[in-house]
């Protein structure tokens, strides 16, 4: 990805919003009892349009944003977040993205690794209460939740970032469709 | 120039890693940092705004996931709605006295203890993970909040403030795995400590309770709000907190505990009110 101040600015208004339509809007409504969650997603997307440096970056920025804004300690949301980036990163640079299932698909994985990963955080900072078994099926809908909401996402950030797209501009040069259909 | 590239790649990931602990390092455990302050100082305007703005979507959405349950719920609810015009006429009666008594004792207030003020405020935001368990409401420390401040609904106790900022302050839930709150069993007095289960919003613990009384199933829990050598606990007393849905014998004997349903509706919260002042315990 090539980013320019117009990018970066596309960039960091996609996280504001995003950040907050997660705490204002989608924490906030239920559907059988779970509260879906955008961010993994999100990173996931930035992860697999711009590459591991972008979903690392974004990770790292949504993270600190969001344990600023719910006054949280620093960093738990961040790491997490970063790690996801990364992995989303890592898939984009290491495989070719040959089915719409593919972007869906990872940000219901990834959001399952981030939702463990938030766990893993919390346990090792201490959780002085029982975990109830009923936790494994809100995150397991979570993720579900991630495979709808992320298909919107991709397709929205991939249509916000589409200029600073290396290899989109190259298949626009050579006039080939891509695999996403757009 | 393609392992310049990797080294680079890898040379930010290891410094945000290593950034991300050092934030957890120094901020784990304080109440709110600068930084914090001043970040959530610029976004509680556009929260305030998005979070009245999304109102309508949010209930639309949260209505659909209501008429579900309702549906599920309605075979139950016949039964209870028997036994609850019963107790109606009981509390009826009860209220009754209850009013004269507050009329006698010149009790202006239902539920907040005197000496405390109270301060309304709208959520403005949730925690999105389900392994915390906070929302943020948009009143603060210029507001008159300050922390370890206990926050209820209209329907009874919600947690208390654990963080504060100018605009804003963090409401750790009673549903928090860091959350514990002194309570009592109404009428018997039965002490105990009401403890959370994560991952399930529904339901908390009274433990510790002692084993050689007998607690029982639709009892109310209330706050405790003991004062012991100079020191006292961070809620006032008489706070309703829940109801006893699950109080076996073996259980009372053997781990000391019983089940509660909380008072209020922790998963769907709007208007809460911050008390103020008062002397605790």
């Amino acid at each position: 990805m090539i980013v320019t101040p117009k990018i970066l600015a596309r960039i960091v208004a996609i996280v504001i919003v995003a950040v907050l339509l997660q705490l204002s809007f989608f924490s906030r409504v239920t559907l059988f009892h779970v509260s879906p969650d955008i961010l993994p997603a999100l990173v996931v997307c930035f992860g697999l349009l711009g590459g591991t440096m972008t979903g690392v970056v974004t990770g790292f920025s949504i993270g600190f944003l969001v344990d600023c804004l719910l006054v949280e300690a620093l960093g738990a949301t961040s790491l997490v977040l970063l790690t996801t980036g990364y992995l989303a990163g890592m898939f984009r640079e290491r495989f070719e993205i040959q089915s719409p299932l593919v972007p869906p698909l990872l940000c219901m994985g990834l959001t399952l690794f981030a939702e463990l990963g938030f766990g893993a955080v919390q346990l090792m900072l201490g959780i002085g209460a029982p975990v109830s078994s009923m936790i494994v099926g809100d995150i397991l809908l979570k993720s579900i939740y991630a495979f709808f909401l992320g298909w919107p996402i991709y397709l929205g950030v991939r249509r916000a970032l589409r200029p600073a797209l290396v290899e989109e501009s190259a298949l626009r040069r050579s006039d080939q469709s891509t695999a996403m259909g757009a | 120039m393609y392992r310049k590239q990797v080294r680079r790649r890898r040379a930010v990931l290891a410094l945000l890693i290593i950034g991300s602990f050092v934030l957890l390092t120094l901020t784990y455990g304080h109440k709110s940092g600068g930084l914090q302050r001043g970040v959530s100082t610029i976004f509680s305007p556009l929260q305030n705004v998005s979070d009245r703005a999304l109102k309508p979507a949010r209930d639309l959405v949260n209505w659909f996931d209501k008429t579900f349950d309702a549906r599920g719920e309605n075979g139950k609810l016949k039964t209870e709605l028997a036994k609850a015009r019963t107790e109606a006429v009981n509390s009826d009666v009860a209220i009754s006295e209850n009013a004269q008594l507050r009329k006698l004792l010149s009790l202006d207030r239902e539920v907040v203890p005197s000496g405390y003020q109270e301060v309304t405020a709208r959520v403005i935001s949730r925690s999105p993970t389900v392994w915390q368990s906070s929302v943020t409401i948009g009143a603060g420390s210029g507001d008159g909040v300050s922390v370890d401040d206990p926050v209820i609904s209209g329907d009874g106790l919600v947690g208390q403030v654990s963080a504060v900022t100018g605009g804003s302050a963090q409401v750790t839930l009673l549903t928090d795995h860091t959350s514990a709150v002194s309570a009592k069993v109404v009428p018997q007095g039965v002490q105990g400590v009401v403890k959370p289960e994560i991952g399930n919003p529904e339901d908390l613990t009274l433990a510790f309770i002692d084993s050689t009384r007998r607690v029982h199933r639709g009892e109310s829990v209330v706050t405790a709000g003991w004062r012991s050598q100079g020191l006292s606990s961070l809620y006032p007393p008489n706070l309703p907190v829940g109801e006893v849905t699950h109080a076996s014998i073996l259980e009372q004997e053997a781990i000391q505990q019983v089940e509660l349903r909380p008072f209020a509706d922790l998963a769907d919260l709007d208007l809460l009110q911050v008390l103020t002042g008062g002397s605790r315990g």
